[in-house]
């Protein structure tokens, strides 16, 4: 059971963005790239409960961060909690992100899944990494409610509609910081987290360049536990063989070579 | 204090609330939510003699009250279970039954035969209701020949308790529970998932990797009570019954219609502590009304 302490709006209400920050001894051990496994209503539609990655930490305060994008009835019954009202969030669940100790960190978002890598990035700045983070999404009107949240963080934007930043998704920003093949003398890794064609997109010209690069992966999930093997993904093994991988348990991030992107 | 201890024909469990099959993957999964410690047993997913990678993703759908899989019986494959699963297996406490399905009456027999002689095997579901592989699980469940072909080739390779899995996606259930007995089941256990289906509106295809799945959850209870009800009368084996339980309400219903036992499955995903809730609300329903043991309930809905 987790307290809630504020659950409201960004920007305009079109956007359908919220915050939701949690007091649970769950923020102890949460970890980037992690997520929270929240059960939205009591009655019993809907019926399971929605992932939600952990976008902010506060170990000593005890306190998690979440952000969610209102989408269907579940979001819409989260949304209409209050603060000092109880939520029954099951956590901190998965496998996050590695947070290097050395080199440099480049985020690549997509949307609304500029989420989970906003606590890894304050991490890395936190350890005096050079840290970016490429974000693309539809319009100036996202931005203007969604960027505030990433503030901490160095950011080059792009929109579809060529609104604000680069025109275009956020590879039209992602060549410039690309070193090309085998040098790689920054120590760079990439972390990456949006909509399946972003990321596969993203695959091959990082994998060219021999980069290190972990995946947030999104799936539907139902246990969320590892038990049920509903959120399940292709995937490949260390001998290259064709594997299942859980995202609840095996992920929710994963490295990119693990993934089978076919 | 009540009795919560049930016995199920050659099977006795400490208490009547089992987890069902396919929800609660090789039993550890939940231990910080739920001690396997306080279940009647754990029901561990399918198992098949040789590996499964299952079914492509998109595996579920959620629908109103209700959840929609076509995971397709994923499993590591017999061998691997016996090296890596069960002694993690044997080491909980509680009783272990594993749930075995094939392609043909020899994958039956062979799994059956093969976890015989295993320590912590409390017994063998014999899953012949699973709507989400070709050739195979359903096509057994759907005909009462077949059913009991199958049943028998089990109970002539093991002198483990044999239970029947039963399929909701019949025009008899009667006439399945029947053959079951016939072939020589100790207990039949009921129901598997009801085929379904949901379809995308935006990709205007299935939204399933499989296309079809199969539903559990909230909405399948009054089916599957009903089923319950009718088989209770037309056998004289014990029942499992499952299918919708979240609640201990639910659980006495199943009772009262008279299974011997519950599981629970879908549950386990909204309420991990589901099986214990529903637990302790039986032994307050018992001691509300004057009841020794859980068992005591069991079928009074038919006086």
């Amino acid at each position: 059971m987790a307290l809630i302490m504020e659950n409201c709006g960004l920007g305009a209400p079109e956007q359908k963005l919220y915050r939701l920050v949690l007091q649970s001894e769950m923020a102890r051990t949460a970890q980037p790239g992690q997520f929270l496994h929240i059960r939205v209503a009591e009655a019993p539609a809907p019926l399971l409960r929605r992932p939600l990655s952990i976008a902010a930490i506060d170990a000593a305060g005890g306190q998690i961060t979440v952000y969610y994008r209102q989408k269907g009835l579940g979001t819409e019954l989260l949304a209409r909690k209050r603060p000092g009202e109880t939520l029954d969030a099951l956590g901190p669940l998965g496998r996050g992100f590695t947070i290097p100790a050395t080199g440099a960190l480049l985020l690549v978002a997509g949307g609304i899944g500029v989420f989970p890598l906003l606590t890894l990035g304050e991490a890395a700045l936190r350890r005096g990494l050079a840290c970016t983070l490429l974000w693309g999404g539809e319009n100036s009107a996202f931005f203007a409610a969604a960027a505030p949240i990433a503030a901490a963080i160095p950011c080059r934007l792009a929109t579809v509609d060529g609104s604000l930043g680069t025109k275009g998704t956020v590879m039209a920003l992602l060549s410039p910081y690309l070193a090309p093949a085998a040098e790689n003398e920054a120590g760079l890794r990439l972390a990456a987290c949006g909509p399946y064609p972003m990321l596969r997109a993203l695959v091959g010209p990082v994998q060219a360049r021999r980069l290190p690069l972990e995946v947030s992966l999104e799936a539907t999930m139902a246990c969320g536990l590892g038990a049920c093997l509903g959120c399940t993904v292709s995937g490949r093994n260390g001998a290259g063989a064709r594997v299942m991988r859980r995202v609840c348990a095996d992920g929710p991030v994963f490295p990119a070579e693990e993934v089978d992107w076919a | 204090m009540t009795d919560l201890r049930v016995k199920l024909g050659p099977l006795s469990l400490r208490n009547p609330v089992l987890t069902a099959s396919g929800t609660y993957g090789f039993g550890e999964e939940y231990a910080p939510y739920c001690p396997t410690r306080l279940l009647g047993a754990v029901v561990v997913k399918g198992l098949t003699p040789r590996p499964r990678l299952g079914n492509p993703p998109p595996r579920l759908a959620e629908t109103p009250a209700g959840l929609l899989n076509a995971v397709g019986l994923e499993n590591p494959g017999l061998e691997e279970f016996l090296r890596s699963y069960l002694p993690r297996l044997r080491a909980l406490d509680t009783a272990v039954i594993v749930n075995i399905a094939g392609f043909s009456v020899a994958d039956y027999a062979l799994l059956a035969r093969a976890l015989s002689g295993q320590a912590g095997v409390a017994a063998l579901e014999v899953n012949i209701s699973c709507p989400n592989v070709a050739h195979g699980g359903l096509a057994f469940g759907a005909d009462p020949a077949a059913a009991e072909e199958v049943l028998r080739a089990v109970r002539e390779a093991t002198p483990l308790p044999v239970i029947a899995k039963l399929s909701p996606n019949v025009t008899d259930i009667q006439a399945m529970a029947r053959a079951a007995e016939r072939g020589g089941a100790d207990i039949i256990s009921l129901i598997n998932t009801l085929l379904g289906l949901a379809i995308d509106i935006h990709s205007r295809r299935p939204l399933l990797g499989n296309i079809t799945g199969g539903l559990s959850g909230p909405a399948v209870k009054p089916v599957a009570l009903r089923m319950v009800y009718q088989v209770y009368e037309a056998v004289q084996l014990p029942l499992i019954g499952m299918g919708g339980i979240s609640t201990w309400e639910d659980a006495v219903e199943f009772m009262l219609a008279g299974a011997g036992a519950v599981a629970v499955g879908t549950a386990n995903f909204t309420n991990p502590g589901a099986p214990v809730d529903i637990l302790r609300g039986l032994e307050s329903y018992c001691a509300a009304n004057g009841f020794a043991r859980v068992t005591d309930m069991v079928g009074l809905a038919h006086n």
